[in-house]
């Protein structure tokens, strides 16, 4: 009964905030904007902050939820500046032990995945600290974080790096001390085009039937190259559905991102500020 | 866990998506499937309007609409999009006519470019599944050909409109007999009071609908 | 086999023999039918030499130009090479946007051809030969639905109004103040259904005033109306059969029977005329066409108006036949 009462109420409050975001008119003047090809300005946005796009499975959808999701990562935005970053670069995550509220980790390292949506959203960062590989996965949302810096702000060749696993160790060794890079503004993120080379075999993946871009020559026999092009997927890139069950729609990106547009600008504003008054510390005095 | 792909970007279909892609089982796997939904595409951009079973044709439906969404968003300057129209569309010609014809027929639609109707089963029907070997008829908008649906538009002059009004018209003329004839009775009983008589007649005279009322009650 | 019996007959020519035995109505009728038959062969023989006209039909669904056989093909014909559908639904042709054209009658000239519908934006004419075909057919019905010992002989039936709510035929039956039960309309229905579900095409003919004369011979009614008729059609006498029963009408009338769905036998009504003999029934019913659907509600009141006598013209001995003759008048000019 319970149950039932509530979703009710969550249908009924749904309904306002439909009205609430979106007329019939500005459905209208969106269409109208996609069909002219033009981009929106609020499109940026979903490149830098994919994680506001709800999850393209048909089933993990419930609008209501999304919103209420998206309300609360820009309050956690308030709180702790979460920055732009791509797999490829290198972070310092600074978080709260919960073992040890006095104490706080640092942890540097190369970001290798981004995953998931809406608050559950997540990176891992990998580094390799006294000649073991370490990863840990954060959730950008997690309220123990404290502190997300972007030492170096770049992409690189392939959309996840899990094969830095296999990779020999220099590739994914960071200098916990890193200097952080800072791009000049306005500027296009670089994409650093490094081809990193794999251990020999055995591997955790077939990385060979991944079509990998950032990886030198992985000197197998002939035959693995032979299956690799048996198996590989020809088809699949012609499948249009497949493609459109993958991604949001531009109108419904569109959407979103008007909704929360001027709340990401300002916060945007807000962490420059910040920095300004970041470049003007005291220096301390060295013993 | 998935995240949205957005490196590219695609327009809204104004259909309703199915939440998972028939199979299609095929000995060709995935590339059978495609090659089949492929003939069916290209058979509708070429007839404009084709019959066929229901589930190949809703699962066409959403290739076709996505293709000319495709077209409309970037042109045929858009090199991947000249891509997936040359794989979608066999017949080469057909390509031209859905960048030359069908985009700028679509272009300013605010609803979705195919229709899709159900028709009746050949007799006789076999129910092995729910929706198998039923069949459906799939057309593109604006074709050339007269509708499908029936013209539903009220014509006052064909047979049955012109029996019916005129069955209206004398159940009218018989009301309106009945209620004079009451109103006249009346009249007859109330010659006994003179002083009332003048006021009823001109009551009848003037509205009698009121009259029948409360004879009726 | 008494079809194959009679055709030996009309070979021998032999109608004497014929009428001096007690003919039963369905013998009438296939004699009948067998002499319309026979004038319709000889007619088409005596065109000899095939001359080619061309037919303009101007959409839906395109504009089409058709090379045709002088007096042989019918606008039914034209629908054939146009297509099913026209096939179908067309009720009556109308020749150079004027003349209204029976389907299965021969095109005598080049000319511009429609092929009209019973759901056209104006559908009075159609209507009017829907109306006249059903009071036709309900002749045919009464004709061949009564028991041996009920002499049923037909008289005619007024021009056709499709406001008066019911079409009619007046029949003379050798009952005395017969009232029908329900049953006995229903079953009057039912064999009307079924007549027109037998799918028979309707035909048209025109013969001469003596060959009328000896088709109707055995009905005095007919007889006596034949030579009014005559006079006022150049000396011809336009008949129409469907299955095997033919009859005298002005036409035109639709294709084929298979054009009426609902059909209801709604009354019979004694009329009080001064034809001597036995006393006129009229025969009252309504129908709709196939492509025609209504709910039972909405049909329902059309039935239950159409059991109300229908006002149209009674038949007396000394009508002036020239104006109000209904079941003929000169074929009609559409303004």
């Amino acid at each position: 009964m319970f149950s039932s009462s509530r979703k009710k109420i969550i249908s009924t409050s749904l309904k306002g905030f439909r009205c609430n975001s979106q007329t019939a008119e500005a459905l209208q003047v969106t269409n109208r904007l996609a069909s002219n090809k033009t981009k929106p300005s609020q499109l940026k946005f979903s490149r830098i902050y994919p994680e506001f796009l709800p999850d393209p499975k048909i089933e993990f959808r419930n609008p209501l939820r999304e919103i209420i999701e998206r309300m609360d990562m820009l309050n956690r935005r308030r709180n702790v500046h979460i920055p732009e970053f791509y797999v490829g670069s290198i972070l310092s995550v600074t978080y709260s032990d919960k073992h040890n509220p006095e104490k706080l980790n640092c942890f540097v390292g190369i970001c290798i995945k981004r995953e998931g949506c809406g608050l559950r959203a997540n990176f891992i960062l990998r580094n390799i600290i006294d000649s073991q590989g370490i990863e840990i996965l954060f959730d950008i949302y997690d309220p123990t974080i404290q502190r997300i810096d972007v030492l170096k702000l770049e992409k690189r060749l392939d959309d996840e790096l899990l094969y830095l696993r296999d990779a020999l160790p220099e590739y994914s060794t960071f200098d916990i001390n890193m200097e952080a890079e800072v791009l000049p503004e306005g500027s296009e993120i670089p994409i650093n085009p490094i081809k990193v080379k794999l251990k020999p075999r055995p591997w955790l993946e077939r990385w060979e039937r991944k079509n990998l871009k950032g990886v030198q020559d992985l000197e197998l026999p002939e035959k693995f190259y032979k299956r690799a092009a048996e198996l590989a997927d020809t088809t699949s890139q012609y499948d249009l559905m497949k493609q459109y069950m993958k991604t949001i729609p531009v109108e419904e990106q569109y959407q979103i991102f008007s909704e929360i547009e001027s709340e990401l600008n300002q916060l945007e504003i807000a962490q420059k500020k910040q920095k300004r008054k970041k470049s003007f510390v005291k220096p301390v005095k060295l013993a | 866990m998935n995240q949205a792909d957005v490196s590219k970007l695609v327009s809204q279909l104004r259909i309703k998506v199915n939440p998972r892609l028939r199979r299609f089982s095929n000995p060709n796997g995935p590339a059978g499937r495609l090659d089949k939904l492929r003939k069916t595409v290209t058979g509708l951009i070429k007839h404009e309007r084709i019959e066929l079973n229901y589930p190949r044709a809703d699962e066409a439906r959403m290739y076709a609409e996505r293709l000319i969404s495709d077209a409309i968003r970037y042109g045929d300057c858009h090199r991947t999009t000249m891509e997936m129209a040359d794989f979608w569309i066999i017949e080469k010609q057909l390509i031209h006519k859905l960048f030359k014809v069908l985009v700028p027929r679509f272009q300013d639609c605010n609803t979705s470019y195919t229709r899709l109707y159900k028709v009746p089963s050949p007799y006789p029907i076999i129910y092995k599944r729910e929706d198998c070997y039923r069949k459906a008829v799939l057309e593109l908008r604006g074709n050339p050909y007269p509708s499908l649906l029936p013209d539903k538009q009220y014509n006052k002059n064909i047979i049955h409109n012109i029996l019916l009004e005129e069955a209206k018209k004398e159940y009218r003329m018989q009301k309106y007999a009945e209620v004079v004839a009451n109103t006249e009775e009346k009249g007859k009983c109330q010659t006994d009071s003179p002083d009332e008589k003048l006021e009823t007649s001109s009551d009848i005279s003037s509205k009698p609908e009121s009259n029948k009322d409360e004879h009726t009650t | 086999m008494i079809y194959k019996r009679f055709l030996v007959l009309l070979k021998n020519t032999n109608y004497s023999r014929v009428t001096k035995r007690n003919i039963t109505f369905t013998e009438e009728s296939e004699r009948q039918s067998n002499l319309f038959r026979l004038e319709k062969v000889r007619q088409k023989e005596s065109v000899g030499r095939i001359e080619k006209i061309e037919v303009q039909y101007a959409g839906p669904p395109n504009e089409t130009t058709l090379i045709m056989n002088k007096n042989i093909s019918t606008p039914y014909d034209c629908a054939k090479h146009l297509g099913e559908m026209l096939v179908n639904r067309s009720a009556v042709a109308l020749v150079n946007g004027e003349t209204l054209w029976h389907m299965h009658r021969p095109l005598v000239d080049s000319c511009k051809l429609e092929l009209l519908h019973y759901k056209m934006a104006q559908p009075s004419l159609v209507n009017k030969a829907f109306w006249r075909t059903c009071s036709f057919l309900l002749g045919a019905v009464a004709v061949n639905s009564f028991k041996d010992q009920v002499k049923v002989c037909l008289h005619s039936f007024p021009s056709p109004n499709v406001r008066s709510g019911s079409f009619v035929y007046d029949v003379q039956l050798s009952l005395k103040d017969w009232k029908p039960e329900k049953n006995e309309l229903k079953t009057l229905s039912i064999e009307f259904i079924k007549f027109c579900q037998q799918n028979h095409q309707i035909e048209c003919l025109e013969v001469s005033e003596d060959y009328a004369q000896l088709i109707f011979k055995n009905n005095p009614h007919k007889s006596k109306q034949i030579p009014d008729i005559a006079a006022n059609n150049n000396g011809k006498v336009p008949l129409f059969k469907a299955g095997l029963h033919v009859d005298i009408s002005r036409g035109p009338m639709i294709t084929n029977t298979n054009h009426l769905g609902r059909i209801t036998v709604t009354n019979v009504i004694k009329l009080e005329t001064d034809i001597p003999g036995d006393p006129i029934y009229r025969f009252q019913g309504v129908a709709l066409p196939h492509s025609i659907i209504l709910n039972h509600f909405a049909y329902g009141l059309i039935e239950e108006r159409a059991r109300k006598l229908n006002t149209g013209r009674i038949p007396a001995i000394n009508q002036d036949l020239s104006i109000d003759y209904g079941s003929f008048v000169k074929p009609q000019v559409v303004v």
